[in-house]
């Protein structure tokens, strides 16, 4: 697929030892390879060489300065001496200049026992300074923003961060400031370093200078014990590590899959775990009584649950959902729960606005963005939802010259250029099917105008990757089709699914739907999708329901007919890891473990099944979601469809799954069942500007799960707003700061007032998924709402003065 | 002695070369013509290259041979002419900026016309606000009398000049930080290869050239190469413009042969050393270059000679001390120049520098020590060579070298606990 010349392969020798490489190869990969470990500062793989802090010097011969490993491109024949008496003298000299100036507070630095300079400085170092005057000072413990301290004297300008920030991330909040030996890393313009890829710069930062807030002062490095694990905070399931202390999470660290996460996660990823230890973590079942949640022991919650749910399976008026935010063996085990033990097929995971979670065709693979020549994203707004994959994109985009086409009804903000094709919810399938037509008709009939471009953008496009949010299925099947015709054409095409939630695929694949059996399997019959369980519940139709790992309460889009149904439901059940909005109408709540405290497998957006370690013990009272499903499932006398065993689910699970990958445009995956309330129109959109269209915007530390209750993630957490147009901000009254409340449907939410240019006129954008102004309360289950805006406060008492302006 | 006749700095002096008419009536402009009107621009080229020029910014590297590295595969070429002279002791392009302007333009025309640039980038140094504003006025003249713009003398060559002012960093002298300063970023320099020719200017293939260096060009156009090449040495003949300063009589710019002896250079240009002085050391090439001494003052001021004496020509900055000189105050100046003056990229230009300029300050002060001597000695190991760009290599050589020649002066500022010329100058002022 990449299109690179094959490269001659050379061979050099490196203290003594011959290695052939391909050429290109940097001296410092080269001797990696050999088996020999020059020490870098400034060199990072993933970043461009940048031969600053010199600590790489090598002899070569035949030339007669030393050169720095980590820019001189191997030759044939070239003989390198990575030891000898100049190399020594050359890293002794560097690591003196280092050190001249640094405090020296090892004992009390997060870095030591895994800091570069400590470690080189024993390797290679001189054993006494000569400094004979008192060392210069510079500030410490300098607050860079939410997220991250930095010690400027131990910083040895290595300036991985910068580039980081730059390069990677593409986002230029770190600069140097000042010159030579006054330099100072710091944010461009003062501000606070606010990025959702922070916590990278501190593992990358060779010395203890950049530390995150999360993690100082916690733990010694040697006192950390390692888990492997994957993230599920979204679906792009980055592996990574997570290091605790006596039982306890301290942090989680990168570990590195090229084809996932190539080496980085996220802020949100990262940072999501301290709420493992609030109050408001379930660390027992709790049973209602008399109107009061009380806490009870996991037995007693088991045995009433399944009381009440096996009454109301008898009458076949149970519901089951969840599966998102679950392993894929817990997903398995819940749909086995609903279709083998309590013979219901109303089981669904699908709590949000998404209805596919995965490509029913043309299936791509997360590093086909790196060869991508046209990306083109349909709704999905990756940096708050993807934001690993995002960095790909930009990566592609600013780096490897793709296109980027963002075709939704408002502009998401990216670092990187990006075509914005504003369209109205409804239209999208329309333009798809234009954009086929044309596509078909080849260059000459293409014509004029907007469709015959991008029609043209996708025709000249020699790799195009397909990226959107498993919404709304007609503009789903209508971009297949399209995909279908390129690919007839012989572009190489692929799509990818924005997953809902961590494990939303894993779900779907696991038979977490109403018609769809685990791997696809297609059963011939459906049970109620999770719309149509709330909608019997509210009409007092159903008779009980279970929901593991899910709050439809906030997230499901008509909030008014979740919280009917939540009320007048005979049973609840609710299994999670703190008291959601969902598990307050309980009338039994599970007290569930997180992953850091089970094992299994998630499947990422990609397909892409990953396993993860168990880090830590749960408390005693809580169980993993496999063994509440196990214990129901033995309590109910059916323990041969549940075992509490994760390997011996994950086995049965593998063989069903084994035909699922999504197929081929003749053959392509069968699709969940989406009911008719899920589905928009177009016709629906309120053009009177009497009222606002609302637009729920997804916010990477917003969200219904766990991360609601973790401080960390609380801070960064932006009070609830919504944006309007300029124009439609100064016609209803209000500045950027003023509080509205918007009245809906099913209630209203106060929200603070943000102008900007991005949202279309006559319509509010709207956060999503927040505790305190759900959006939901002015949805409708196919997330079409509309709402008043009325200010209820100014941001200034006063009137701000007015300036008099002459021409 | 016949003096030299100048060449780039004819007129000056006598005519208003910064007006345009004056500037034709001494034959300016003829060279563009005949380049535009006779000659290819591989044929300016093979002239330029005949001629042995060599830059004359610093490196000495041959011009026609940076020109010919210019990969041809069809991406636009910039020019970008070098006006940022920071360089301690030397005031050369100074005085071409603000004297003859029309021959700086006409260079870097034909020069363009020889490498095919799209663009030329003019990169003034920031404090030369004077010389920014007569370039600028040249260009308007130039323009009014089409010999800028579209459709140059009616040819088919068309061409303009940026002009882009610094905002007082030596460091943006060196070419790859100049690249990025006009690209509006930091100015650092960039890590090497890529070399300009191949990624220059916002990634172009570029090349960079200095102001004298640029100016010698349309001569060369006009009296042909082997004139120029017969003017002193033959790997680096040329006139060449000196600037003298320090203890000589008449300090200022000469315009010699390559290949004048110091000596000649000193008495016949400069009008001597002060009576009764006796010379201590100079430095050839600025800032950067390591001292020669008396001993040496038969060495031809030229690039090869001067590399011979392990020194250098640069940039043609000529420094005369003589022996009311402290070598440990003059290391100290320049010590501090350099830590001031470095970008703070790499760790022995930044930490090393920093730390050498304290020392010497402190040997200055009195407060230096055995350890200090010790270090200093050794330092430049460490420091020398193993920097991303020349600067850091500059810190040391002129250190280096009065620290080999008079040991026994740094010595002293510490066994006396302090700089035996001060107390010397507060005697002389006592008496
Ligand atoms: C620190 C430093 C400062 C420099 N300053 C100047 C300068 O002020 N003017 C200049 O022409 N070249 C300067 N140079 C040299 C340039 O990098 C470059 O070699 C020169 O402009 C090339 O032109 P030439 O080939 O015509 O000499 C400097 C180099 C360094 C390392
Ligand atoms: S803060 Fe760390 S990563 Fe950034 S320049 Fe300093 S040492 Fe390097
Ligand atoms: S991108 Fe998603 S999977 Fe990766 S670290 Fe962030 S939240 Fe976790
Ligand atoms: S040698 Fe000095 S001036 Fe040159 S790049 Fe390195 S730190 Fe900057
Ligand atoms: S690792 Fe090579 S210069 Fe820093």
């Amino acid at each position: 697929m990449s299109k690179q010349p094959a490269r001659r392969n050379l061979t050099l020798t490196i203290d003594g030892r011959q290695v052939t490489v391909p050429e290109g190869t940097l001296v410092v990969e080269a001797a990696r390879q050999a088996g020999f470990n020059i020490p870098v500062y400034c060199y990072h793989p993933k970043m461009d060489p940048a031969g600053l802090c010199r600590i790489c010097l090598v002899e070569i011969e035949k030339i007669p300065k030393l050169q720095i490993a980590c820019n001189t491109q191997v030759a044939d024949g070239m003989v390198v001496h990575t030891m000898s008496p100049r190399v020594a003298e050359g890293r002794r000299g560097v690591l003196e200049f280092l050190l001249l100036n640094h405090p020296l507070d090892c004992p009390i630095c997060d870095k030591g026992g895994e800091c570069d300079l400590q470690d080189f400085t024993m390797s290679y170092g001189p054993g006494a300074s000569r400094l004979t005057e008192p060392k210069l000072h510079k500030p410490k413990a300098v607050d860079l923003g939410p997220t991250i301290v930095l010690d400027e004297e131990r910083c040895i300008l290595c300036r991985r961060c910068t580039r980081f920030d730059d390069e990677i991330a593409q986002e230029r909040n770190l600069v140097v400031n000042e010159r030579g030996h006054h330099s100072l890393i710091a944010t461009a313009d003062g501000s606070d370093y606010r990025s959702y890829f922070s916590g990278n710069t501190t593992e990358i930062c060779p010395v203890g200078a950049l530390t995150s807030k999360a993690y100082r002062f916690r733990s010694r490095p040697w006192d950390l014990s390692h888990a492997d694990s994957v993230c599920t905070q979204c679906s792009v399931g980055c592996n990574y590590r997570i290091d605790s202390r006596f039982g306890r999470i301290m942090r989680t660290f990168t570990r590195e899959n090229t084809a996932v996460d190539d080496g980085w996660i996220c802020d949100r990823g990262r940072y999501t775990f301290n709420y493992l230890y609030e109050p408001s973590r379930l660390r027992q079942p709790l049973i209602k009584r008399d109107g009061e949640h009380q806490p009870a022991t996991f037995d007693e919650a088991i045995a009433i649950a399944a009381e009440r749910l096996r009454t109301a399976a008898r009458k076949g008026s149970v519901g089951i959902i969840g599966g998102g935010r679950l392993s894929d063996e817990e997903a398995f085990a819940l749909q086995q729960f609903a279709r083998e033990v309590l013979g219901t097929d109303n089981i669904d995971h699908r709590v949000g606005l998404q209805k596919y979670a995965s490509p029913s065709r043309h299936e791509a693979r997360l590093e086909d963005i790196d060869d991508a020549s046209l990306i083109v994203i349909f709704g999905a707004i990756t940096p708050e939802q993807a934001p690993i994959l995002d960095l790909r994109l930009r990566r592609a985009v600013a780096r490897r010259h793709a296109k980027l086409l963002f075709v939704g009804p408002y502009k998401p903000d990216l670092p990187v250029p990006c075509r914005h094709v504003e369209y109205t919810p409804g239209a999208i399938a329309e333009l798809m099917e234009q954009l086929a037509d044309v596509v078909h008709h080849g260059r000459e009939e293409r014509g004029e105008g907007f469709v015959a471009e991008i029609a043209q953008e996708l025709a000249d496009a020699e790799r195009i990757i397909a990226v959107h949010n498993g919404r709304d299925p007609g503009a789903i099947e209508a971009l297949e089709k399209l995909m279908d015709r390129l690919h007839d054409y012989d572009h190489p095409v692929g799509i990818l699914v924005v997953g809902a939630t961590g494990n939303a695929r894993g779900a779907e694949a696991a038979g977490c739907v109403p018609n769809l059996g685990p791997g696809y399997a297609e059963l011939g019959r459906s049970g109620m999708t999770a719309a149509e369980m709330f909608a019997a519940a509210a009409d007092g139709k159903l008779d009980a329901l279970y929901i593991a790992g899910a709050n439809p309460a906030l997230t499901f889009p008509d909030g008014e007919l979740v919280r009917r149904a939540l009320q007048r439901v005979p049973f609840l059940a609710v299994a999670d890891q703190v008291l959601t909005e969902t598990a307050a109408y309980a009338d039994v709540v599970l007290a569930a473990a997180s992953f850091a405290e089970k094992s299994g497998h998630v499947t990422n957006l990609e397909g892409r099944q990953q396993a993860f370690a168990q880090a830590i013990e749960p408390p005693v009272h809580v169980g993993s979601d496999l063994r509440i499903l196990a214990a129901f499932a033995q309590t109910l006398g059916k323990e041969w469809a549940i075992p509490d065993d994760a390997d011996a689910l994950f086995a049965q699970l593998r063989h069903v799954q084994r035909a699922a990958r999504p197929r081929s445009p003749k053959d392509p995956l069968p699709r969940p069942r989406v009911d008719e309330t899920s589905l928009s129109s177009a016709d629906q959109v309120d053009a009177t500007h009497q009222r606002f269209t609302i637009i729920p915007v997804p916010r990477l530390y917003a969200g219904g799960g766990a991360s609601a209750h973790d401080p960390g993630i609380a801070a960064m957490r932006p009070a609830p707003f919504a944006t309007f147009h300029p124009d439609d901000a100064a016609r209803i009254g209000v500045v950027h700061g003023d509080m509205v409340r918007l009245q809906g449907r099913g209630g209203s939410i106060d929200v603070e007032v943000h102008v900007g240019p991005q949202a279309p006129t006559g319509v509010a954008l709207v956060l999503a998924d927040m505790p305190q102004a759900p959006v939901n309360r002015l949805l409708d289950a196919s997330g079409f709402g509309s709402a008043t805006a009325i200010k209820v406060r100014s941001v200034a008492a006063a009137p701000p003065e007015t300036i008099e302006v002459t021409a | 002695m016949a003096r030299f006749e100048p060449v780039l700095l004819r007129g000056i002096g006598q005519l208003d070369l910064t007006d345009i008419e004056n500037y034709k009536q001494l034959g300016g402009f003829a060279a563009l013509e005949k380049a535009l009107r006779e000659m290819t621009p591989e044929a300016v080229q093979g002239e330029v290259s005949a001629s042995n020029l060599r830059g004359r910014g610093g490196a000495g590297f041959p011009t026609g041979k940076k020109w010919s590295f210019l990969p041809k595969d069809g991406r636009p070429r910039y020019l970008v002419c070098n006006c940022d002279e920071a360089e301690p002791g030397t005031f050369k392009d100074h005085l071409l900026l603000e004297q003859a302007p029309f021959q700086i333009i006409e260079g870097l025309l034909i020069s363009a016309y020889a490498i095919n640039a799209a663009q030329i980038f003019m990169y003034i140094r920031g404090e030369f606000l004077e010389g920014f504003r007569i370039f600028k006025r040249a260009l308007d003249a130039a323009r009014l009398q089409g010999y800028l713009g579209k459709r140059i003398l009616g040819t088919d060559f068309s061409m303009d000049i940026v002009v882009h002012r610094g905002a007082g960093a030596y460091i943006c002298g060196e070419e790859t930080a100049m690249l990025e300063s006009i690209e509006g970023k930091r100015g650092e320099p960039r890590l090497k290869p890529p070399f300009p020719a191949n990624a220059g200017l916002y990634g172009m293939p570029t090349v960079v050239n200095n102001v004298e260096t640029v100016s010698c060009v349309p001569h060369i156009i006009e009296r042909g190469a082997q004139w120029f090449a017969s003017i002193g040495p033959e790997k680096c003949p040329g006139p060449k413009i000196i600037s003298v300063s320090g203890h000589v009589v008449r300090p200022g710019n000469y315009e010699v042969p390559m290949g004048i002896p110091a000596r000649e250079l000193i008495e016949e240009y400069a009008g001597g050393l002060f009576p009764g002085r006796r010379l201590k050391a100079i430095q050839p090439g600025g800032g950067s270059s390591a001292a020669i001494f008396e001993e040496d003052l038969d060495t031809g001021i030229d690039f090869d000679s001067l590399a011979a004496k392990r020194t250098m020509l640069g940039s043609g900055g000529f420094v005369v001390m003589d022996d009311t000189t402290c070598m440990v105050r003059a290391s100290q100046t320049l010590t501090r120049f350099f830590e001031h003056e470095s970008c703070g990229q790499c760790t022995p230009c930044r930490e090393g520098g920093q730390w050498v300029a304290r020392m010497v300050s402190r040997l200055e002060a009195g407060e230096g020590n055995e350890s200090d001597l010790r270090v200093l000695s050794t330092i430049n190991d460490t420091i020398t060579g193993t920097n991303l760009c020349p600067l850091g290599d500059s810190i040391m050589p002129f250190l280096s070298s009065v620290l080999r020649r008079f040991p026994e002066e740094f010595a002293d500022h510490v066994r006396e606990a302090g700089c035996p010329f001060r107390v010397g100058v507060a005697a002389s002022m006592a008496s």
